[in-house]
């Protein structure tokens, strides 16, 4: 279990390198929701995908973690970590071209109650009313940390503390495709269908991917801003009239 | 020319398409997936590239997809003349009420029909062509893989669930040149059946020890804690799948919390979510294991105690709930070297 520490001259964040399967390099950082611990995941991310493309098979990126899968069949362990630190460590290194935070992508939300989702019980467990969860939900923006669960999932933070809930004690089989829900200090929309344990305050329709010529696009992005904005049941059906159209 | 298929015409089990997966479409959330046992899946393709006598069909053919079949319980009408092989959980297959040999390749006229029984022991079994299957007529491979997720069915990039009906196509090869006197390629189990062939030597006989890469967080444990992990027994549950393997402690949940393995102040330090893969073991405040298997979400966020190594997982996906397992560690260098003699015999050709 060899575990690297990084040299830290050049940089303020600490990481280690563990060799964590066959094909597999965990880089970690300490676990914390940070813009900037995650800026320079990201920006490693990016380096190393344009750097070392030739050993490097894939990498996901998380709040706190960068995973490698690599061709162990083409370069050892040893000479990929001290290949990543190189690059890491080099001063002069370009900054790799992310796309700009700037822009800030905009999530409509039908905030429901009719559904007998979830947003009565949260708003009495946080101790606020409905339109406060709403009114705090949607004047946050948050940023894209990790895609994963299922395809499209994007974990947004930070949630506002005063909505910080443990998740659900015992999930729901069927969480609906474009369900809006919170869990801890996250928020995310659901893709499509799937079980989960993230309590849903509201639905979009807008569709969390796009898919054509073999492609997949996600609509949000990890490193991407987002922010939800409430809407009435009419717009909300209109809009998905639009989508489905 | 129409393009040739196999018709399911009964199943009472379960299957799916697979091939290697999906490995480079993580980090946009898709489960790699693929063939659970790689042993009997590579073992397949490669029965049927030596029964064409072919050195360079080995090489195309090596990662072809397959139907995974699990429990048997299904039949199959060809619809044109192919040449396939079977292997992994022995289902007993018969060809026209025929039975016929598990790990060998056959071939098949219009009209045959190939039926699986129940396996007595395994739970996989691997039915490949020559070519490949492509699942539904036009069907392309997503994201480079023709591999059949269940949680992801409802995308519909992978085509339908298999099932009563379902037209199984494949590419159409050099299937003509199975006219030609057929090298006949096996491991001559037939005349073998009470003794371990070289198949089924892979496999673990009755318990199977996993060996595992630790992790930072084992690391961390203490020498009697880690001790008490690599000395529990584990029993598979019944909640085990193509996504993860469930293992439970023979003895009484441990209650007091000197007895716990895992400490809550270790514990703490992985609640945030964080990419994990193959073969991690997870280990939930209930101190009941779970390995990650090929169908895993890509992130995941439990506490990893480390990481199966690839060819302890192909044998494990064969082990059935009720059977036991324990673990013990192994280098992450001796993992390499095990999976790379594994590869370099099943002439595993890696595709980037």
């Amino acid at each position: 279990m060899p575990s690297h520490n990084s040299p830290t001259s050049q940089s303020n964040t600490k990481y280690t390198i563990d060799v964590v399967a066959e094909n597999a390099l965990l880089l970690s950082w300490p676990a914390q929701i940070s813009l900037s611990q995650h800026d320079e995941i990201l920006n490693l991310q990016a380096l190393l995908k344009q750097q070392l493309h030739e050993v490097i098979v894939e990498t996901v990126a998380s709040y706190h973690c960068l995973m490698i899968y690599f061709a162990f069949q083409h370069v050892t362990s040893e000479q990929l970590i001290e290949d990543i630190k190189k690059l890491a460590n080099n001063e002069h290194r370009q900054l790799a071209n992310l796309k700009s935070a700037d822009d800030c992508i905009k999530i409509p939300v039908y905030y429901d109650t009719e559904q007998q989702w979830d947003l009565v019980e949260v708003a009495k467990h946080c101790q606020l009313s409905i339109d406060e969860v709403i009114q705090q939900h949607s004047s946050h923006v948050y940023h894209g940390y990790a895609l994963g669960f299922t395809p499209g999932f994007c974990y947004l933070a930070s949630l506002p503390k005063s909505l910080h809930l443990p998740r659900k004690s015992s999930p729901r089989v069927k969480v609906p495709k474009g369900a809006v829900a919170i869990a801890e200090q996250q928020s995310a929309v659901y893709p499509s269908e799937s079980p989960g344990g993230w309590h849903i305050i509201g639905q979009t329709p807008v569709p969390m991917y796009q898919s054509n010529n073999g492609q997949f696009k996600a609509t949000i992005n990890v490193g991407q801003n987002v922010q939800f904005y409430a809407i009435s049941k009419t717009e909300y059906i209109e809009l998905q009239r639009g989508v489905n159209a | 020319m129409s393009k040739p298929y196999l018709e399911i015409i009964s199943c009472n089990g379960q299957a799916s398409i697979q091939d290697l997966g999906r490995p480079n479409a993580q980090h946009l959330g898709f489960s790699v997936s693929g063939a659970a046992d790689e042993y009997a899946f590579l073992t397949a393709n490669n029965l049927i590239a030596q029964q064409q006598n072919l050195s360079h069909i080995q090489h195309t053919q090596s990662a072809c997809a397959a139907i995974e079949i699990t429990l048997g319980q299904i039949a199959f009408k060809a619809h044109s003349a192919c040449t396939i092989a079977i292997t992994g959980a022995d289902c007993q297959a018969t060809i026209n009420n025929v039975l016929v040999s598990n790990w060998q390749s056959h071939t098949l006229k219009a009209g045959d029909i190939l039926d699986f029984s129940m396996p007595k022991v395994g739970l996989h079994s691997y039915l490949a062509v020559l070519g490949g299957f492509t699942g539904e007529i036009s069907q392309q491979p997503w994201l480079g893989s023709f591999s059949q997720t269940k949680n992801e069915m409802a995308l519909g990039f992978t085509g339908e669930k298999l099932t009563v009906g379902s037209k199984l196509y494949f590419n159409i090869r050099t299937q003509a040149q199975t006219q030609v006197e057929p090298k006949v390629a096996s491991f001559n189990t037939s005349q073998l059946r009470n003794r371990p062939t070289p198949a089924t030597q892979f496999y673990a006989r009755d318990k199977l020890t996993l060996r595992f890469i630790a992790s930072t967080i084992f690391a961390k444990m203490s020498v009697a804690q880690q001790t008490q992990f690599l000395a529990t027994e584990y029993v598979i549950s019944a909640d085990s799948n193509r996504m993860g393997y469930r293992l439970n402690t023979v003895q009484q949940a441990r209650s007091t919390s000197e007895q716990k393995i895992l400490l809550e102040i270790l514990r703490q330090q992985c609640s945030l979510s964080m990419p994990v893969t193959y073969g991690m073991i997870q280990f939930p405040a209930n101190e009941q294991t779970i390995v990650l298997m090929k169908e895993r979400q890509t992130m995941g966020g439990y506490p990893v105690l480390g990481t199966v190594m690839q060819t302890d997982l192909f044998r494990l996906s064969q082990m059935r709930p009720g059977e036991k397992v324990n673990f013990t560690l192994i280098s992450h260098k001796q993992a390499q070297q095990q999976l790379n003699a594994f590869q370099n015999k099943l002439n595993f050709s890696v595709v980037y």
